[in-house]
């Protein structure tokens, strides 16, 4: 017994060393993050980088240098408050009339998080009221949750089966040809947003449908995927000029937008997107989208066209290969942690 | 002579396990208590959401609680051993002491089990009248680690005082602080699902510990 423990001690304090020590060197030598914001001007043609060196500096990928209200103008839908505050707000970008609420309107930020995919999941949603009477969206008084053979939905005041609601809705899937039970959903249950289109659902056997919920009514669709297409993830949208419905990723790692009511999809012209590995951050407006892709190793910006989702430019950020940088590459490398910046999971792994 | 090994240490331990059931007993009650008053006041609808949206678990206040019950578990039943000098007379009682240390750990981690299983069973009955079932789950297996770890302390404390000499006790403390940190990483609920098992193992094999410290004290390691 004692060899034993002998053994598991120093195998304990091996693996403690292997953890705390490159930690310790981590939060030893922890510096600022020096990455720029990055944004495409639809008016210069290039991506504007703004970083925080002795002041703010704002340059374009071709090293011109401008100042905070030259950036507001190459900017004009991103700093569409400021510009209409000091009456400088165009009559039209690129050809295209412009009006400030038009802007406003056709404006996003959407985020998508490798945490919130690899995560734990509860398995209960909420379903909304999409066409509620009231003005505001109002939260449901239950949940759902998909078993092998139907969808439940439990009153939260009483914790029971609705059994009427369940009924409905199963029966209302199993017309559409959904498959028991579903494989993964994407939804927005917040009141805070200007409108409900539901759930997002990939089925049993992976096919893809709109549920939602109005009247107290089952709306249920399914969607066409385009042919060889396996889709893998889905993100509900809700924007507020509600032309997309969602966003999907499939197996080959391409990215979609679905339209609202057609539901077509349409490729969006970016190489790659793993949303398991990749962070993405979406600024949009009426003429295009700077799309942000950031793994572990890199970050790669996209600027798309907001209409037909084709690739305007590329720029990938250059990371520069300084002695500290390698070192503490290889300290991450060799390190034990129990954490992962792109997970909700705690166990023993090594290197990121 | 395992029996009079598990009297003794009921006579050493009775007033920490006792205390030890009020006080988790008086956590969870009031924890319930506080999920039915807010149930009562904002609605369960508010309730569900809150937990379903943002993974608020409700019962987390109680998670430094089992650790602290080891901690203390482990102090009453072996303090007074070394204190007293009766570590030597045990080893030296006509039994094997392999068995007599495995009996008086066993019966510390047993005891922890059956409150800490009580504690978590309360939980769960209390919560299932009110929360679908995925949500109590949710809760409950979010909450095993904290107590899986308060059986971890005990273990790990009951080899720090048993070890004979303060340099190497502190060295023990030191490992078992930054083991038992491994259990608080509040990353979500349901984070350590699939590191549980490991875990359970090495809290079942980190038992052996304690023979480190006893083989040194029979040794005669001094300060």
């Amino acid at each position: 017994m004692k060899k034993f423990s002998s053994v598991l001690l120093i195998i304990t304090v091996a693996f403690l060393c292997l953890w705390q020590l490159p930690w310790l060197y981590s939060f030893a030598t922890a510096k600022k993050d020096k990455s720029p914001f990055v944004l495409y001007s639809p008016v210069i043609d290039d991506f504007t980088l703004s970083l925080y060196t002795d002041g703010m500096q704002h340059t374009d990928l071709s090293g011109n240098v401008y100042t905070q209200s030259e950036l507001d103008s190459i900017h004009p839908f991103f700093y569409a408050r400021q510009l209409l505050k000091d009456e400088r707000f165009p009559d039209s970008v690129k050809g295209i009339p412009v009006t400030y609420k038009d802007s406003q309107n056709e404006s996003f930020y959407y985020r998508i998080n490798p945490k919130d995919i690899n995560a734990p999941q509860i398995g209960v949603y909420q379903l909304m009221e999409s066409m509620s009477s009231r003005v505001k969206l109002e939260s449901p008084d239950d949940v759902f949750r998909f078993t092998k053979k139907s969808i439940e939905f439990i009153d939260a005041e009483t914790n029971t089966l609705n059994s009427d609601k369940s009924a409905r809705f199963t029966e209302m899937l199993s017309k559409s040809g959904f498959v028991f039970p579903a494989n993964s959903l994407s939804g927005n249950p917040s009141v805070k947003k200007d409108y409900d289109e539901g759930y997002l659902v990939l089925d049993a056997e992976n096919n893809l449908f709109h549920l939602k919920q109005t009247v107290g009514r089952p709306y249920v669709r399914k969607i066409d995927i385009p042919e060889g297409v396996k889709i893998k993830n889905i993100f509900i949208t809700e924007f507020r000029n509600r032309k997309s419905l969602g966003f999907a990723s499939d197996t080959e790692n391409n990215f979609y937008v679905i339209e609202n009511k057609t539901y077509d999809f349409h490729k969006i012209g970016i190489p790659e997107f793993i949303p398991e590995k990749n962070a993405m951050m979406i600024y949009g407006n009426m003429v295009d989208w700077t799309i942000k892709v950031s793994s572990v190793e890199k970050v790669v910006y996209y600027a798309v066209d907001a209409n037909d989702y084709s690739l305007i430019k590329t720029y990938e950020e250059a990371e520069e290969e300084t002695f500290s940088g390698k070192v503490s590459k290889f300290v991450t490398a060799t390190s034990l942690r129990f954490t992962h910046p792109l997970d909700k999971y705690v166990y023993p792994r090594f290197g990121l | 002579m395992i029996k009079a090994i598990f009297y003794k240490e009921w006579i050493k331990t009775k007033w920490i396990f006792i205390l030890s059931a009020l006080a988790l007993f008086g956590f969870a009650s009031y924890l319930i208590f506080n999920v039915y008053r807010m149930i009562e006041l904002k609605g369960a609808v508010h309730i569900w959401e809150v937990m379903i949206q943002r993974d608020v678990l409700f019962i987390d206040m109680i998670r430094f609680v089992p650790p602290v019950i080891g901690i203390l578990f482990a102090i009453t039943q072996f303090v007074p051993e070394m204190q007293r000098k009766c570590l030597k007379l045990t080893l030296h009682l006509p039994c094997d002491a392999q068995k007599i240390i495995l009996s008086m750990v066993g019966y510390g981690a047993v005891m922890l089990l059956l409150l800490f299983s009580a504690t978590l069973a309360c939980f769960y009955v209390n919560l299932r009248i009110i929360l679908v079932e995925q949500i109590a789950n949710h809760i409950i297996l979010s909450a095993v680690v904290w107590f899986l770890s308060g059986i971890l302390a005990y273990l790990l404390t009951a080899w720090c005082v048993l070890e004979p000499t303060w340099k190497r006790r502190i060295l023990n403390a030191v490992v078992s602080i930054l083991l038992v940190k491994i259990f608080f990483y509040n990353v979500a609920g349901e984070a350590y699902n699939s590191f549980l098992p490991i875990l359970l193992l090495y809290t079942a094999m980190a038992s052996s510990f304690v023979f480190l410290s006893v083989s040194r004290f029979k040794e005669g390691k001094q300060d």
